[in-house]
């Protein structure tokens, strides 16, 4: 079969002759691309409802399959592979080991709400690349990424005092990352925020990373949300079966 | 307009984390502004996180929750009707709780289970109106207020006027945008322009005001910011701006620091200033620069502003 849109065909399924001349007329070029032929038979049918368990992801059986989401999105723009219309697509066919392929990029949805904007069908793609991002990490197939870290570095000060300072998240998020927080640009960055402070501003800034900020009275809440996060990863955990997986991962070793 | 004129004069204040940190300028600036134009700010009372872009990716009603926490204090504790909120996030996390809260079942659950194990009123859906910094001025002085109030003219500066995501997007947790002549547009918004044109700027045509600055990756996803960012700056400067006005500490740190990082990584300079809209007009309103925070920008306005008679 020969096909001119390639981007979402496995390179090693596509066949591409240089010159190729079928029953006397001549079809190199264009024309001369072919696909393997296969059947898809590796199906997740519970893919869908894995995704529609997870925060962000309970709206995905809505999907009509416009492909507004992927028009408007601002990551798809720098990388046409970031696809969201695709990946909602696959994960209602169960098609995983196809999603798998983008596993490393679905993450850097960067929740400009352009798709959410833009959906007809009330979706909120953008939550779902968070559910999928998600469920990627929950199911090990990639490691948490440095979004997933940074909001978790920000929430768990946020359910700890109420509220963040931002240069204490900034800090925390390079260490967890195992990054170095002298990087030219940074540096760059503090000389100009230096050039023109008063002592008494850097007094009260360099205070801030020490002492944190905190809500006051945030007892009561800090429990509640404590008691609901819980409650919410064993409900992500039971949904994904995860503890099933990790039994199977112990009695295979 | 004339209900909204007497109804958004005292509002409850909410700056939210990086009011206090990264966005103290836009802090200053924006109750510098205020005083000068007689409006009053009561600061929420113990306000805590909105629960920003970070705890909405671990759970979405968590941050409905710990949104809808600084509206019940402002309804209940402190009886005000009206929040303000200059910080896009806060704002937008604030409508989108009032929406959730008056759409969906299982948000207003999770909400009322929360508050009352923390002890503390239930947020009920339409108790307070959430507004942004430039619907507060824009509704209360207005651009013939500031016209008339104008001590250093803004003249002859040409600006692109930057509004990034958070402001418009998603439409429908803006009920009261795209309705019309005097309403705010969510394709093409205006109300900062309206404000600074009034103040005499000359607004120069830009294409990406609601383009996306990379915000929420700004340090996770570094080279995928600056590319963000870089376009937005290149296109500025492009339509012919000399400076960019932000409304948003995300956006405003994210386009400061990112234009750092092109010029290290990219190699690409470019020069147009980055200046909250706060500190502009608190400017044209006769303010000195420190007065709205100039010297806690990244990137130094200071001889611009002194060249086009700021200072």
């Amino acid at each position: 079969m020969p096909i001119h849109e390639k981007s979402l065909i496995r390179p090693e399924n596509l066949e591409v002759h240089e010159h190729l001349e079928i029953e006397g007329v001549d079809v190199s070029g264009h024309w001369s691309t072919f696909i393997e032929t296969r059947v898809v038979a590796d199906y997740n049918e519970a893919l869908e409802d894995e995704i529609a368990a997870l925060p962000g992801g309970e709206y995905i059986h809505r999907c009509w399959q416009c492909g507004s989401c992927t028009n408007s999105c601002t990551v798809n723009a720098l990388n046409p592979d970031f696809n969201p219309r695709y990946w909602i697509y696959l994960i209602r066919m169960g098609m995983e080991s196809e999603l798998l392929r983008d596993k490393d990029i679905i993450w850097q949805c960067v929740s400009c709400h352009k798709c959410t904007h833009v959906c007809p069908r009330d979706v909120v793609p953008e939550g779902v690349m968070k559910a999928t991002s998600h469920w990627l990490e929950l199911k090990g197939h990639t490691p948490k990424s440095h979004s997933m870290i940074f909001d978790e570095v920000f929430s768990e000060q946020v359910f700890e005092t109420g509220k963040i300072e931002d240069g204490r998240v900034i800090k925390r998020f390079f260490k967890r990352t195992g990054q170095a927080l002298r990087q030219p640009w940074m540096e760059e960055m503090v000389k100009g925020m230096l050039r023109n402070l008063p002592i008494g501003l850097l007094t009260r800034m360099g205070l801030a990373t020490l002492v944190a900020p905190r809500t006051k009275n945030w007892d009561g809440a800090r429990e509640a949300i404590r008691e609901y996060v819980e409650e919410r990863e064993e409900k992500n955990r039971k949904a994904l079966g995860l503890d099933e997986l990790v039994q199977a991962a112990r009695n295979e070793i | 307009m004339s209900d909204k004129k007497t109804k958004y004069k005292e509002v409850a204040y909410y700056p939210g984390c990086a009011l206090e940190g990264s966005g103290h300028a836009y802090n200053r600036s924006t109750k510098a502004l205020g005083k000068a134009l007689g409006l009053k700010l009561k600061e929420v009372e113990n306000w805590n996180c909105c629960g920003a872009m970070e705890v909405k990716n671990i759970d979405p009603k968590l941050q409905t929750y710990l949104s809808s926490r600084v509206m019940s204090i402002a309804a209940n504790k402190m009886k005000m009707d009206v929040v303000m909120a200059p910080c896009n996030g806060c704002y937008h996390n604030l409508k989108k709780t009032e929406y959730e809260l008056s759409h969906d079942e299982k948000s207003r659950e999770v909400v009322d289970r929360l508050s009352q194990k923390a002890g503390h009123e239930t947020y009920q859906a339409g108790q307070v109106e959430t507004i942004h910094a430039l619907d507060w001025i824009k509704d209360t002085i207005g651009e013939d207020g500031l016209r008339q109030r104008v001590k250093n003219s803004l003249k002859g500066i040409k600006i692109a006027n930057y509004y990034g995501c958070m402001y418009t997007r998603p439409r429908h947790i803006f009920p009261e945008k795209d309705q019309g002549p005097g309403s705010e547009s969510t394709s093409k918004p205006h109300f900062m322009d309206d404000l600074l044109e009034a103040a005499g700027a000359e607004n120069v045509d830009f294409p990406l005001k609601t383009a996306c600055c990379g915000g929420a990756h700004t340090l996770s996803d570094s080279d995928t910011s600056t590319r963000l960012v870089a376009n937005i700056l290149q296109a500025a400067e492009a339509a012919g701006a000399e400076v960019i006005a932000t409304e948003c500490p995300t956006c405003h740190s994210g386009l400061e620091m990112h234009q750092i990082r092109a010029e290290k990584t990219l190699g690409l300079k470019t020069s147009v200033k980055i200046i909250y809209f706060t500190q502009l007009l608190g400017m044209a309103m006769g303010l000195k620069p420190k007065a709205v925070g100039l010297h806690e920008n990244v990137s130094d306005s200071f001889a611009f502003v002194k060249q086009k008679g700021l200072a």
